[in-house]
């Protein structure tokens, strides 16, 4: 098991360090396009091109030009917008990171309780109403786009019913976890409801679909041949089995969440995560603060893959062997 | 096994079992009418190709047939008691305490994310009142007792950590953990190698002896009924066609479909042979025949058997066919009969 | 039968490798072990051996869907191994494998017609007529309705589909078919008829078979010669005759022993000689002979000295320091 962790970490390192390469290509390197004036954005004067050229070292050989960007980007953390004149980069992510952070992990808690009860419970009763109640359910959840459904939530929070059953219901926006607590998740609560929504009608129905197959297992007519309780055969062995899928789904959907993918869900409920920042810098043609916001997401996304890995390990013991 | 030390007195009584599934096809006929018994510390072996409805048999009386579309009827006591139709919470004192169950494929009966011994463990403390520590003693010293190696440090290893003999001895383990009356192993044997088989047959026969138990033994192979049963059932399509003590069964056969299973055995000892076989493809459970089952196929068939034959004959030799007593007789001495 | 050598391996070597526990290690798993063997026009050559004894590997790399690690095996005459795709090409029709699983090595999308003819569709042996009468041929050949080949896999039993995988592996005349456990996953009656196929096959076309099988009693039914293999290599080779009869190896004679026969004559039973543990890791193979921790005859002398396979007699070879059976091996075999 320790070999496992140190392995999957050591190859997560490998691969953190290859993205940060092909993403430094990608901006610095790409044929017949001046990284310079990139950089600089629409209409910048030469003296500003210069300056560019100077602090990336774009005369310099290429390998000397990706030290100095990792240097600017995690060393110094002195990468500076010149879209936007002056505003460093590394602060704007920092500030933006705790936003998508709460969002992601308070929508994941919901997400994982719903979309894991949902499909127990629907895989449990087949055959019954319920099964494709649920199942039925969580499609519907699937379908409605986040946009869609946020909107909807706040006509209804913030307009239609304001005054009268959702008066409690704090105005679109932020307020961080250590000014206030209660503000915090009041302010977070609908966005949280409407990011889980999609990814809990997901998990339902892949949960369920994993729990049926898992219950015609032979392991299952032998946990019955055993004598054991149902309930017990469906906790102890089914989900346990089946949980090993969701584990993998999870790492996927979380990392590319909190790498920015819930963009719709911060613009839509005016929460200033890294979604909305990388939205922004991309609108402006903002290069520093995209390639940051870049591998923002690239570690969080390689980070969250490699701790599925090892928690995959723990639940399959199959898996540590390979 | 001497027969003498066979107690009759019968454990498990199975009357007109029949199970069916409804499908859209129509109604398939798994079990069509079986019945036998099963005496104190008696092996029974069942008999039959695939499709043969001898698993499904076995599974339906402990209530392990789950398919929403079956249909169970019939009778089958237990120490003079109806399990047939009982919820799965009053089946569940007998499955794994009174009757222990062996399963053909040892690489998928054992939940592949927890230790050997805490499967063996779970199942110790459903049945018996002991201890973690006591129930975990126990198991260590039932798989020394299934013959694995070093059972202390093998009680925490996963079962993928075993090989296909290995896994079938912790599932022998399991179904003998709490002291059995019956064990039924369905075809405990087929997914392993010849000398695994060995081992593992042996083990049950010693195994038997020890915790005084009757066996019912479920295989499609004739060798493995020799090496083990008491007593034989001959299912085809579902149903009984022959009951017999073994040696009677494998040297007097009455039953065409026996003889043509008994001669499609290719021996050690004979070579180069033309094997007998039995023509054509086993019968679909979808639409049986309304007479003999096995008429379609059978060499004999005459215009009777388009009527079900039942089973007759004396001294505990009983069979499904129309053909007359002295028939079956000269039919099995003529020489291109001989095996 | 002529002494004419079809194909022949000479020491063959199949390592495959993988990963190990420690970081940086590789673990070499010696699947095939140097094996030898001749197999003679219009013989069976039976090889038996329990899973795990590399014998489906061996055959992958007799007929080049696997390359050799190192050995080689030649055709009639012409080294294959090596040789490149382009060049084996021609070689390939002439000897087929027959697969043990007639579930999965059957296309489930592609009519049972389509299935046989294809091979001689890629080929260009003839016309699409031509081709759909043959294949009309074959079925007919394997015992097959010729009016089911539009149909799909699913509608036919294991043991028809059976038949179509050996229609499908005599489609282009062959010369030699490797059959890897083609019978194991079939009933006893439609096994028996398989095999009955197989040898009325083997009659009108002159085929060659190597026939790879587990079960011993279908071996001795299919085979004139037997080599038992034990971890990758053989352990044993004989006429069938007197391999079953008077067995030289211990793993030989342990084997024979404990397939359970039908109490269906007086005759005394074999003592049964049940070999305790499991085959070992192949890529962790014991000191000296390979089958020395399960013997039950093992010395010293065999955790260290690695037997080498060894002529008895006529036509029987064993890789034992201490092979069992030898005076009756040689009272039948010395001449009067």
């Amino acid at each position: 098991m320790f070999y496992f962790i140190v392995r999957r970490f050591a190859s997560a390192i490998l691969v953190l360090f290859a993205i940060s390469v092909t993403v430094f290509l990608i901006f610095f390197a790409t044929p017949g396009v001046d990284p310079a004036a990139r950089i600089a954005g629409r209409s910048a004067s030469p003296q500003i091109l210069a300056q560019v050229a100077k602090e990336f070292g774009l005369n310099r050989p290429l390998p000397i030009r990706y030290l100095l960007m990792m240097e600017h980007l995690f060393i110094k953390q002195d990468l500076t917008s010149y879209v936007n004149i002056g505003d460093r980069v590394v602060p704007q992510i920092t500030q933006a990171a705790p936003v998508t952070l709460s969002l992601v992990i308070g929508a994941a808690v919901i997400w994982l309780i719903v979309g894991v009860l949902g499909g127990v419970v629907a895989a449990a009763n087949q055959g019954k109403f319920i099964d494709p109640f649920i199942m039925f359910i969580g499609i519907a959840a699937v379908s409605v786009p986040a946009y869609w459904l946020g909107e909807v939530m706040n006509l209804l929070t913030q307009s239609k019913f304001h005054t009268s059953i959702f008066s409690w219901v704090p105005p679109p926006g932020y307020v961080s976890f250590t000014t206030s607590p209660s503000q915090w998740f009041l302010h977070l609560l609908f966005p949280w409801l409407t990011l889980a929504a999609l990814y809990a009608g997901i998990y339902a129905r892949v949960l369920r679909a994993e729990l049926v197959n898992a219950l015609n297992e032979d392991y299952i007519r032998t946990a019955r041949a055993k004598g054991l309780s149902e309930r017990r055969i469906l906790f102890r062995h089914a989900l346990r089995c089946s949980l090993i899928s969701i584990v993998s789904l999870f790492g996927l959907d979380f990392g590319a969440l909190i790498g920015g993918a819930a963009l719709l869900t911060e613009v839509v409920f005016g929460l200033p995560g890294v979604g909305l920042l990388t939205y922004t810098s991309l609108q402006n043609l903002d290069l520093p603060v995209i390639m940051g916001c870049v591998m923002y997401g690239a570690f969080f996304v390689v980070l969250a893959n490699a701790v599925v890995d090892v928690l995959y390990a723990y639940l399959d013991p199959r898996v540590r062997l390979a | 096994m001497p027969e003498a030390t066979i107690d009759r007195t019968p454990l498990l009584r199975v009357r007109d079992l029949k199970v069916s599934f409804a499908t859209r096809q129509g109604v398939l006929r798994a079990v069509d009418g079986l019945s036998f018994d099963v005496g104190q510390k008696e092996i029974v072996g069942i008999v039959g190709e695939s499709g043969s409805g001898k698993s499904v048999a076995i599974y339906s009386m402990l209530g392990l047939v789950r398919e929403k579309n079956a249909t169970i009827t019939g009778s089958v006591l237990f120490e003079d008691r109806e399990i047939l139709g009982l919820s799965d919470k009053e089946l569940q004192p007998i499955r794994g305490g009174s009757i222990g169950m062996i399963f053909q494929d040892p690489m998928t009966a054992l939940t592949p994310v927890y230790t050997v011994g805490w499967q063996l463990v779970e199942q110790i403390r459903q049945h018996l009142h002991l201890t973690k520590a006591a129930a975990r003693s126990r198991a260590i010293e039932l798989l020394g007792q299934v013959g694995i190696p070093d059972p202390k440090s093998r009680v925490d290893r996963f079962p993928h950590e075993f090989s296909g003999g290995m896994r079938q001895r912790v599932v022998i383990a399991m179904a003998l953990s709490c002291n059995p009356r019956l064990l039924i192993a369905d075809e405990p044997t087929t997914a392993l190698d010849v000398t695994t088989q060995a081992q593992i047959l042996d083990l049950m026969v010693t195994l038997q002896d020890t915790y005084d138990s009757s066996i019912v033994i479920i295989t499609h192979d004739m060798g493995v009924i020799a090496e083990m049963a008491n007593r034989v059932v001959v299912m085809y399509a579902g149903r009984p066609v022959e009951i017999a003590p073994e040696l009677e069964l494998v040297r007097h056969p009455r039953h065409p479909y026996t003889w043509g299973l008994l001669d499609a055995v290719p021996r050690l000892n004979v070579a180069h042979e033309r094997l007998r076989t039995i023509r054509g493809n086993a019968v679909s459970p979808l639409n049986l025949p309304p007479g003999c089952a096995f008429a379609p196929r059978c060499d004999y068939v005459m215009q009777k058997c388009a009527e079900r034959p039942p089973l007759r004959g004396e001294n505990d030799h009983v069979d499904a066919c129309w053909l007359s007593d002295a028939q079956k007789v000269t039919i099995r001495r003529t020489p291109e009969h001989s095996t | 039968m002529s002494d004419d050598v079809v194909l022949q391996a000479t020491d063959v070597v199949k390592t495959f490798s993988s990963r190990g526990k420690k970081l940086g290690t590789r673990i070499v798993s010696r699947a095939v072990n140097g094996v030898s063997l001749e197999v003679r026009r219009g013989e069976t050559l039976g090889i038996v051996g329990e899973s795990g004894c590399g014998k489906s590997t061996l055959a992958r790399c007799l007929v080049q869907l696997l390359p050799v690690t190192s050995g080689t095996v030649a055709f009639e005459g012409t080294t294959l191994t090596g040789l490149s795709r382009r060049r084996l090409r021609p070689f390939r029709r002439q000897f087929q494998l027959v697969f043990q699983d007639p579930y999965a090595s059957l296309n489930p999308r592609r009519t049972v017609g389509d299935i046989v003819s294809e091979p001689m569709r890629i080929n260009h042996l003839g016309s699409s007529l031509q081709i759909a009468e043959r294949v009309r041929e074959l079925f007919t050949t394997v015992g097959l309705d010729a009016g089911a080949i539009n149909r799909y896999p699913h509608e036919f039993s294991g043991g028809q589909r059976q038949r179509i995988g050996i229609a499908r592996s005599l489609s282009l005349n062959p010369t030699l078919v490797i059959a890897d456990e083609p019978v194991s996953a079939l009933d006893v009656s439609i096994q028996a008829q398989v095999l009955n196929l197989m040898a009325d096959l083997q009659q009108e076309f002159n085929l060659t078979y190597v026939f790879i099988a587990h079960d011993l009693g279908v071996v001795r039914h299919v085979s004139n010669r037997v080599g038992v293999m034990y971890l990758g290599e053989f352990v044993e080779f004989g006429d069938v005759g007197s391999l079953y009869e008077t067995p030289l190896h211990p793993y030989t004679e342990a084997l024979l022993s404990v397939v359970p026969e039908l109490n269906d004559t007086d005759a005394p039973r074999r003592e049964r000689i049940i070999i305790t543990g499991d085959v070992p890791d192949p890529a962790d193979r014991p000191s000296g002979c390979p089958f020395h921790p399960r013997c039950p005859v093992a010395t010293e002398f065999c955790r260290v000295e690695k037997p080498m396979l060894v002529t008895i007699s006529p036509g029987r070879q064993v890789a034992c320091h201490y092979p069992r059976n030898l005076a009756a091996v040689n009272a039948t075999t010395t001449p009067a």
